[in-house]
């Protein structure tokens, strides 16, 4: 950005000041209202701590984490290749996109009913459930960024001979990259939603079951510790690839 | 063979190969399990006619619309704001951040022992799942605006308010637009996570289709999601041309 946006005060201070503020709002505004209907965040984080401490969170987070890495992986393997085939060859998107487009279009909680049906009610459904969810989105944000490569590149090793494999892992990887990173962290922020929406939906497991029992007694504090939990481990696995992509990939600025 | 290569036929050719894939695989596997286009289609219409399916699927479509709305009003003005205003980009952004990654399925036992299942929760859903993406399109595409233009706007002695009008708002509006439109796709997907937890409106029939042996009426609602769901989208594309017809290029340039 430009000189303007500099100034005295670092944004991260500003930052960590808006999160103290809004915090303290939220305890004294949660503090005027019944506990039954929303609690302050110094029970959620006792909720948290006590949570952990015990290991109920610790194990129910780590059920949960086994059927989300599983179907992300599965995404990401599908999904990358066919998204970077859909993008560069021009038979392949046309045949194949009015499919996915039109798949895309249903609201993927749709699919809970048929993954029950087809899989169970169990691990398998659940894996099935993030797969689905977030290889679709990885698909079409590769393959669109795939579409979107420069033809001067291209170009410009054809003028210095690349062909073939050289053009392919030279040019075309490095500069469809980008779109694989946006991708990954759209496509994770996707399997999170589907990794928790499968536990409450399906037959009721790790982190689902504990805001169901929690629900059961009208227990806010604890459903708001599972709430906080997914919200702050979202963004920590984005920030992670964010700074593997800054290292993968620095001639790719982004602010 | 050159009309092989002409993007419609393709896509009418990959249109029928899918459709003929989906009915050899309906009848390989059983309709219990898929059933095929030829025995959806009957369902569909006979889901039509009666009427009782029409009518949910307007009942949820006002809801969400509703709540879809609401978040549109205050989403834009606050992406906006956002995008303008140093501070309050600072002061917001930790809160959108975490939220916008916070999948809203997490949130509904928790809005539900708050404000119960009718027709509140219904809107508050839709509204959470649609309002940051509204928020944060309009931030990224407000920010974004060349700075020329506001010095051009200067440079004729145009008031702040005035520069607001005439330079700021139509430079963002194919963000607003854009946010429009990922908005209202993230609100039916809101509209649909509600209902199926709860079991009513068109959710509802989806869960209640699930229970059937037979699949055909669980893929006609489908197939009606996926019909609501590309309409509104080429709905917002028309009034987008309407409204800003420089949207277009910025759109095609993008994608």
């Amino acid at each position: 950005m430009s000189l303007a946006r500099q100034d005295a005060v670092p944004t991260y201070v500003v930052y960590a000041a808006s999160l103290v503020v809004g915090l303290m709002i939220w305890e004294v505004a949660a503090q005027q209202i019944p506990r039954i209907i929303f609690a302050p965040p110094s029970v959620v984080a006792v909720e948290l701590y006590n949570g952990f401490a015990s290991g109920k969170l610790v194990v129910a987070f780590a059920g949960s984490l086994a059927h989300l890495v599983l179907g992300f992986v599965l995404a990401v393997a599908v999904g990358v290749p066919l998204g970077f085939l859909v993008g560069r060859n021009r038979t392949a998107f046309y045949l194949l996109d009015p499919t996915i487009s039109g798949i895309y279009a249903v609201p993927p909680i749709a699919f809970v009913p048929f993954m029950i049906i087809w899989f169970g009610l169990f691990f398998e459904a659940r894996v099935a459930l993030v797969f689905l969810m977030s290889f679709i989105e990885i698909m079409v944000t590769v393959s669109a960024g795939a579409r979107g490569i420069e033809q001067s590149y291209l170009d410009v090793a054809r003028a210095f001979g690349a062909r073939g494999r050289d053009a392919l892992v030279k040019v075309m990887f490095p500069a469809v990259l980008p779109f694989v990173f946006t991708a990954l962290r759209i496509g994770l922020v996707r399997a999170i939603h589907a990794m928790i929406v499968a536990e409450l939906f399906f037959a009721s497991a790790n982190l689902g079951r504990v805001m169901k029992d929690a629900a059961q007694r009208f227990d806010t504090g604890g459903l708001l510790a599972v709430v906080v939990l997914l919200a702050v481990f979202g963004l920590i696995v984005q920030e992670v690839l964010k700074q593997i992509e800054a290292r993968v990939i620095p001639w790719h600025v982004r602010d | 063979m050159y009309w092989l290569r002409n993007k419609w036929t393709l896509r009418a050719l990959g249109i029928a190969s899918a459709l003929l894939i989906w009915e050899a695989l309906g009848r390989t596997v059983g309709e219990a399990l898929l059933a095929g286009p030829l025995l959806v289609i009957p369902e569909l219409v006979e889901l039509v006619a009666d009427g009782e399916m029409p009518r949910e699927l307007a009942g949820s479509l006002r809801q969400m619309l509703l709540g879809y709305a609401l978040a549109c009003c205050v989403g834009m003005p606050l992406g906006v704001a956002m995008g303008r205003s140093r501070i309050f980009d600072a002061i917001m952004r930790p809160w959108v951040n975490m939220l916008v990654v916070t999948s809203v399925a997490s949130l509904v036992p928790l809005l539900i022992v708050m404000v119960g299942t009718g027709f509140g929760f219904r809107v508050l859903v839709v509204f959470i799942a649609s309002v940051f993406y509204i928020v944060l399109t309009a931030y990224q595409g407000t920010r974004g605006i060349d700075p020329r233009w506001v010095d051009v706007g200067r440079s004729f002695n145009a008031s702040r308010l005035r520069t607001f009008w005439r330079i700021l708002l139509p430079a963002s509006y194919p963000f607003l637009i854009t946010g429009a439109r990922i908005g209202l796709v993230q609100a039916i997907r809101g509209m649909v996570v509600a209902e199926l937890f709860v079991i009513v409106g068109i959710g509802g029939l989806v869960h209640n289709g699930g229970l059937y042996i037979s699949t055909a009426n669980l893929l006609a609602l489908m197939v009606t999601l996926m019909a609501v769901g590309v309409t509104a989208n080429e709905a917002l594309r028309y009034v987008g041309r309407r409204l800003a017809p420089w949207y277009e290029e910025r759109y095609a340039s993008g994608a």
